[in-house]
């Protein structure tokens, strides 16, 4: 499998970590123990498109968003990560 | 209190034995360690990176790579290392912390990177047959022309990699930054993929 880096380009998957779901957000302070629990430890088990958080730590340290199936290991989008990088996207 | 002495010397100091290395004849790669150099991380703080190109461009009369290349300037090389961050790399202390500092003051968090990291310059006719053993990037001419940057794993060790101007020869020339601890771990791969073509290895104090 191969992650197309919106910053390096295309790059083999030893240069970058798999954090998972990148969907669960914070709950506010006040949401109350269920929702953080949820947060924290429930993750839906997805036979299908996910959106995932990918860190590029063998190349240039950028956190990524990866949307994938995870059943052909199709990638159809990868962007940057929340607050990964200002600069220019894309080339 | 310990007495401590200082004193610079190379992470590759050990590792480095200058002259002819592996099968005999014309080497076909030169493995040569840069020595004393100036290098300094420069990261633009957030939504400043517009204004951070901008200070390079006022500095070194070119604005910071945006993208992974690597930029010759009269007096330094501004090396892409990631988004919105990049390396000065210099020597004759023209481009010091002090000095960047004051440039980048506002903009962008500096790090002093020049004894942090061993510079390594890779040339020679199997330079790119060598490399290609150790490295996952296409390093063909076509796609990593002269002045391309990348930042990536060679032998699960992170490098800044960059093709610097070419030998007076023609031969193409690749540098790489690695973090001075793995230094000796990387050199040692790159002369066991190197062995095989007849290596030269020295040490220089000029930038490639």
């Amino acid at each position: 499998m191969r992650i197309v880096c919106p910053f390096c380009g295309e790059r083999e998957l030893g240069e970058f970590t798999y954090l998972g779901d990148a969907k669960p957000q914070r709950p506010p302070a006040d949401a109350g123990e269920d929702a953080v629990y949820d947060y924290v430890y429930l993750r839906d088990n997805i036979a299908g498109v996910m959106s995932e958080h990918w860190y590029h730590g063998g190349g240039c340290r950028a956190w990524l968003k990866v949307t994938r199936n995870t059943l052909t290991h199709e990638i159809s989008a990868v962007e940057p990560a929340a607050g990964a990088g200002s600069a220019k996207v894309g080339a | 209190m310990a007495d401590f002495s200082w004193y610079i010397r190379s992470p590759l100091e050990r590792a480095l034995v200058a002259g002819r290395y592996g099968a005999p004849g014309e080497a076909g790669v030169s493995l040569t360690e840069i020595r004393n150099f100036d290098l300094v991380q420069v990261m633009a703080r957030r939504g400043k990176a517009a204004e951070t190109v901008n200070a390079a461009k006022a500095r070194f009369g070119v604005g910071a790579p945006e993208t992974p290349e690597a930029v010759d300037t009269t007096d330094a090389t501004l090396i892409w290392s990631g988004p919105d961050q990049f390396l000065v790399l210099s020597r004759g202390g023209g481009q010091r912390m002090e000095t960047l500092a004051r440039v980048f003051a506002g903009l962008a968090s500096l790090s002093d990177q020049s004894h942090a990291r061993a510079l390594i310059s890779v040339s020679g006719d199997k330079a790119r047959t060598m490399l290609a053993k150790v490295s996952s990037i296409d390093l063909h001419p076509e796609m990593f022309p002269v002045g391309t940057a990348a930042a990536t794993s060679i032998d699960h060790t992170s490098v800044t990699l960059w093709r610097g101007k070419n030998r007076q020869d023609g031969q193409a020339v690749f540098n790489l930054l690695v973090f001075a601890t793995f230094a000796e771990s990387l050199w040692h791969t790159m002369l066991d993929s190197a062995a095989e073509y007849g290596v030269t290895i020295a040490h220089s104090e000029e930038l490639a």
